[in-house]
């Protein structure tokens, strides 16, 4: 679906952005970043920081207030039929529409984003292998569980092959045996030279994961780098010491827990 | 694919396009007993009550038979309020799933989501007063004097709820929102616009209080295209019926482009 690389734009580039809701909080202040084409990006934060607004922004779903995002060079507001088309995202909600069966919701994802009838069914066929969801795929969403639920959504992301894919927390609240199998499926697509920008909560996805990693507090970028360049940047030893010292809980260093236990 | 090539972006719109129509039909083809079914039965207990019960004791009205009177506005009735409460529903609804970001993080343009969402409640509205025409026709002698009134009449009467529709269902935070227009502003209107009787026999100030109610022309144009029979101007309705539903798309195309209650 995607248009090959033709230039040496960046996957994705904000400059600048700010994002004021009505309601009168500023969620982003000011966010700057680029991501390389075949990055593994990671986006590190607190709740609240800014880290869902900025992935809206990007994808269509929030309007920012001020800055530019731009995507393999495509303005995502200006040029957005271009833009979001290399996008996939598979949001923090498990957010499937339950009128739809599990098959129906990859085709009519496809749908949105233009791809043929043929090249839909085949590749939903693909992607239910894939995902495990072939038995399933005549069953309603609603009556999936929510570890198959989250398979579901990274599926019917990466359904119309974008070349930049968004992860919002893709693997909060699944099971061991499920987030080893996403690291896979992501680290694979990766190599196969999908770029990905990906959110979460668990330090150690972002350390095994990716390539390099921002940490974003109160709507503003703090640091950028490999996790090592960033526990250097903070003086401490790994990335969750630097995590901790980005939002002032040096106190709950492990480092304390040994030398106290 | 991306909009590279003219042909092959128009090709993408129309795949989207049809695709996002096709999310809405599926909607309420896949609860048809509730979609079709109880709107069709509730048409068939009005004609039975009014037309088969009540309409042997009435007579002629402007030398229609009651029943055959009735049944134009209740055709009327159900393309508008299946129009009306199939989009209202699916945009809230698709609201509170967060479904819709799927759609909306697309590359579908605003015109292209709003014409979609609007055209599944049309398509509803048409399928169930298509029904009750059919099974209408069969049960009594309904004629269609005015095919050429009607036939624009209907598209626009079905495209007006239809964006009366989306209108509210973007607008609304909950349920209780979309039945309030329903159940207290539509209906009333409807109900008082002159389904079941002729303004004319009505004492004032109440004549003159139904040509305030725009419902009133509505069921007006409807039943001249069937049975000849109009105590308004069509020409005139015809042509405020148009513009309003112009004014609407237009209002409903704004909302969409400048994202409003849909994207934050």
């Amino acid at each position: 679906m995607s248009e090959p690389s033709q230039t040496n734009e960046p996957a994705l580039r904000i400059v600048d952005l700010r994002k004021r809701y009505p309601n009168g909080v500023e969620a982003l202040r000011g966010v700057s970043l680029d991501i390389a084409e075949g990055e593994l990006f990671g986006l590190l934060g607190p709740n609240g920081a800014g880290k869902s607004t900025l992935i809206h922004c990007t994808t269509g779903l929030a309007q920012p207030t001020g800055g530019e995002i731009r995507i393999f060079g495509h303005d995502a507001i200006h040029d957005y039929t271009r833009a979001r088309q290399a996008v996939g995202l598979a949001p923090q909600e498990l957010n499937v529409d339950w009128f739809l069966t599990v098959e129906e919701t990859l085709d009519y994802h496809g749908g949105y984003f233009g791809m043929p009838k043929r090249e839909r069914r085949r590749r939903a066929a693909e992607l239910l292998e894939t995902f495990a969801l072939t038995e399933k795929r005549d069953e309603r969403t609603r009556t999936l569980s929510g570890g198959m639920k989250r398979r579901l959504i990274l599926a019917r992301a990466v359904m119309h092959r974008p070349r930049l894919l968004i992860l919002d927390e893709p693997t909060a609240g699944v099971d061991v045996e499920l987030r080893l199998e996403l690291w896979h499926y992501v680290r694979r697509i990766n190599e196969e030279g999908t770029t990905i920008l990906l959110t979460t909560h668990y330090l150690e996805e972002a350390e095994q994961l990716c390539d390099r990693i921002a940490f974003i507090a109160e709507g503003r970028i703090a640091a950028e780098g490999t996790s090592t360049e960033l526990a250097r940047r903070f003086g401490v030893p790994n990335l969750e010491d630097a995590y901790l010292a980005l939002v002032g809980r040096e106190e709950l260093s492990r480092s304390h827990i040994e030398v106290a236990g | 694919m991306s909009g590279g090539s003219g042909g092959g972006a128009r090709r993408a719109a129309w795949i989207r396009f049809a695709t996002l129509w096709r999310r809405e039909a599926n909607r309420f083809m896949k609860i048809k007993k509730q979609t079709i079914g109880a709107p069709l039965l509730e048409t068939f207990l009005y004609i039975s009550v009014f037309g088969a019960a009540l309409g042997s004791r009435i007579d002629k009205l402007h030398g229609i038979d009651y029943v055959v009177f009735v049944i134009p506005g209740l055709i009327m009735m159900a393309f508008s309020i299946n129009a009306f409460a199939n989009n209202s529903s699916s945009i809230l609804q698709q609201k509170f799933q967060g479904a819709i970001q799927d759609q909306l993080s697309s590359p579908a343009s605003p015109a292209e989501l709003l014409l979609a969402f609007s055209l599944g409640g049309f398509a509803r509205g048409l399928l169930v007063a298509t029904l009750t025409f059919l099974a209408s026709s069969l049960l009594v002698d309904l004629p269609v004097e005015h095919a050429l009134v009607l036939v624009p009449a209907l598209f626009l009467v079905g495209f007006f709820f239809s964006q009366l529709g989306v209108l509210v269902g973007v607008r609304a935070e909950q349920f209780d929102d979309v039945a309030f227009a329903q159940t207290f502003v539509l209906q009333p209107l409807i109900f008082l616009g002159g389904v079941f009787y002729s303004a004319t026999l009505l004492p004032e100030p109440w004549e003159t209080l139904t040509r305030f109610n725009p419902l009133y022309y509505m069921i007006n144009l409807v039943r001249y295209g069937f049975v000849g029979y109009t105590e308004v101007s069509v020409a005139l309705s015809l042509a405020a019926l148009a513009a309003a539903t112009a004014v609407l798309f237009a209002v409903n195309l704004r909302l969409f482009t400048r994202g409003y209650k849909l994207r934050a």
